[in-house]
């Protein structure tokens, strides 16, 4: 049997992709800087996932035992990778627990990092506490306490969505959508609707991208069934009258100032490469795309390639991803790799 | 389009002082000239629950704003001030001083239901109109209108008799719309009736305006119909934070 394959990062795609490789009989050394396998919606603790409404805990946790036990697969926490050489087939990588392992190929999951509210000021996050993010309120989900301002611990009786925070916008540098924020904060207001049915939910939004089937099962449904408001305005400030927190924007179908109270503020933050990709990417050889994000070879002839030949990307690690999409591109990367391993490259490459 | 377009200064946010001095500077007359925010403070959460209460405005929570209904709108094309989108929006925000500018305009829908047809989210425009007018006079920001008016007579009437006798609901109409009954159209049906109708026909329609005679049996279902339109008027006066006052019962 051929070396194993490194899958770097243990989250949606790379449990994903380090179960398709041992389901083959491919051995797999599955290493994550973190202390647990999960990756994001684990150690961001996320609740409900979009669309299978299942727990974090038990659809990627489910996922992780799956692997976690594998005798094919060797599970390295708390660890990273601190060199990597060699050709397709035939490269070797140093851990930093000291160990160095030949390996065929490698897949890199190394997933993304949630936008840091603190690099919009104005719209009030870390200065005032009744101002969160959608990862908070996942977490106020997860952890069973429910919606409740972290003033003073009162139900919100009107909560306001900020869409966009940390995507499209020029002026931080990040030109993308993340992609998901709009069905993700559809679905979070759903679930404040239904715990605290007397609380009003407002989103306010540039564009509304639930694409393809999330359209009606979440944008629609939460206009429907949960009666959500839908403002077309982006937000130039978060403020507090001392009591409730003051939203200030434009409303552009009225083409009027808007200053609004609101209980509870929550900014849908986007999706920003791994910090790490600056230090990652010359270290297994790969270039980057202009965001940051890791470069993605053509689909056409190989899902899941980089620009370097026998290492292999999947998930949010080459921008803005969905779970469902990332668990599928972990399979598919671990079919690329296969695929490489079996066949000389040069074959690969005519 | 810019924000500050003169198309939405209005009159009364016009503040000018003919004398006024400031800081030893004279600011008179034009040099004074400011104009009042437009800024919107805060949300009517109620709005929009009284409007789905009323027939017709079922579903106006579904709306997203794409414009269709206006775009396909008959009324629109003569009156551009006639805009369902815009009002729907008002509505479901609780912008109520807003919504209350355009009251004598709401009514002019003519039911063509064309938005009905162009909406791609079935929020059924028309319905919501018809609603919203409704809404006006239950609030008495309008008075009754010539079709409401209209459709008491005859609703009354059905009510009351099972069916209907032409001329006493066209008396009934013209006098509460303060409309004079001699209208020379009307005048001129009646005397080609006369000229014209079979003797005994005229007999009976003489005699139908003197007794109205009403639907064999009726009374059991006149009574039905006076319970649900009674239980209606109640449910609908509530939902709008009204006074839930006595339904005349028919018959």
């Amino acid at each position: 049997m051929s070396a194993p394959v490194l899958v770097v990062g243990g989250g949606p795609a790379g449990l994903s992709a380090a179960h398709a490789l041992a389901s083959t009989g491919q051995r797999v050394l599955l290493v994550d800087k973190a202390d647990r396998l999960g990756g994001a919606p684990i150690l961001s603790g996320y609740a409900k996932l979009v669309p299978s409404g299942e727990w974090a805990r038990d659809a990627i946790g489910g996922m992780v035992r799956r692997v976690q036990p594998h005798p094919l697969i060797e599970v390295f926490t708390e660890t990273r990778v601190t060199q990597f050489s060699g050709e397709p087939g035939a490269f070797e990588g140093v851990l930093s627990n000291g160990q160095t392992h030949k390996v065929g190929a490698a897949i890199l999951c190394t997933g993304f990092t949630h936008f840091d509210s603190n690099n919009k000021p104005e719209w009030g996050f870390g200065t005032y506490p009744d101002v969160v993010t959608t990862t908070q309120v996942e977490q106020m989900f997860s952890s069973g306490k429910g919606v409740r301002c972290p003033s003073d611990g009162r139900e919100p009786e009107r909560v306001a969505i900020l869409l966009c925070v940390g995507s499209r916008d020029r002026q931080i540098g990040r030109e993308w959508c993340s992609k998901i924020c709009c069905t993700v904060s559809a679905n979070i207001a759903m679930e404040i609707r239904e715990a605290l049915p007397k609380c009003s939910v407002y989103i306010y939004y540039m564009d509304i991208r639930t694409f393809g089937l999330y359209e009606d099962k979440y944008y629609w449904q939460s206009q429907e069934e949960f009666r959500v408001k839908y403002i077309k305005a982006r937000i130039a400030e978060v403020t507090s009258d001392g009591h409730r927190l003051i939203v200030k924007g434009e409303d552009t179908l009225v083409k009027r100032p808007i200053t609004i109270p609101f209980d509870m503020v929550v900014h849908a933050i986007g999706m920003d490469p791994n910090v790490d990709n600056r230090a990652l990417a010359p270290l297994f050889g790969v270039e980057l795309e202009r965001h940051g994000f890791l470069l993605k070879g053509p689909s056409y002839s190989a899902m899941g390639s980089t620009t370097r030949p026998g290492v292999y990307v999947a998930g949010a690690a080459t921008g803005p991803e969905t779970i469902d999409d990332s668990i599928a591109q972990g399979q598919a990367a671990a079919m690329a790799a296969i695929a490489g391993l079996r066949m000389p490259v040069t074959a690969l490459a005519g | 389009m810019p924000i500050h377009e003169k198309s939405l200064i209005r009159k009364e946010n016009l503040i000018r002082n003919e004398k006024l001095a400031l800081e030893g500077v004279d600011v008179s007359g034009d040099w004074s000239t400011f104009i009042g925010t437009r800024v919107i403070t805060d949300y009517n959460e109620a709005l929009e629950g009284e409007i789905a209460a009323l027939p017709g405005g079922e579903h106006i929570h579904r709306c997203w704003q794409c414009g269709s209904c206006t775009n396909s709108c008959t009324v629109n094309a003569i009156n551009p001030e006639f805009n369902p989108r815009y009002w729907i929006y008002l509505i479901r925000l609780g912008l109520e001083e807003e919504l209350l500018r355009d009251k004598d305009i709401i009514w002019q829908c003519v039911s063509c239901n064309k938005c009905t047809y162009a909406c791609p989210r079935d929020v059924v425009p028309e319905g919501v109109m018809k609603a919203t007018a409704h809404w006006l006079e239950l609030k008495g920001h309008t008075r009754p209108s010539s079709s409401t008016i209209f459709d008491e007579e005859f609703s009354g009437q059905v009510f009351a008799k099972g069916k209907i006798e032409e001329g006493r609901l066209m008396r009934k109409f013209f006098a509460r719309t303060g409309q004079k009954l001699a209208q020379p159209w009307l005048v001129a049906i009646i005397r080609g009736l006369v000229a014209r109708m079979p003797a005994g026909l005229l007999t009976r329609l003489g005699l139908a305006a003197l007794i109205h005679p009403r639907t064999r049996d009726w009374g059991r279902t006149r009574d039905a119909i006076n319970e649900y339109v009674i239980d209606q008027h109640a449910r609908q006066r509530r939902a709008l934070g009204l006074a839930v006052t006595p339904t005349e019962r028919h018959g």
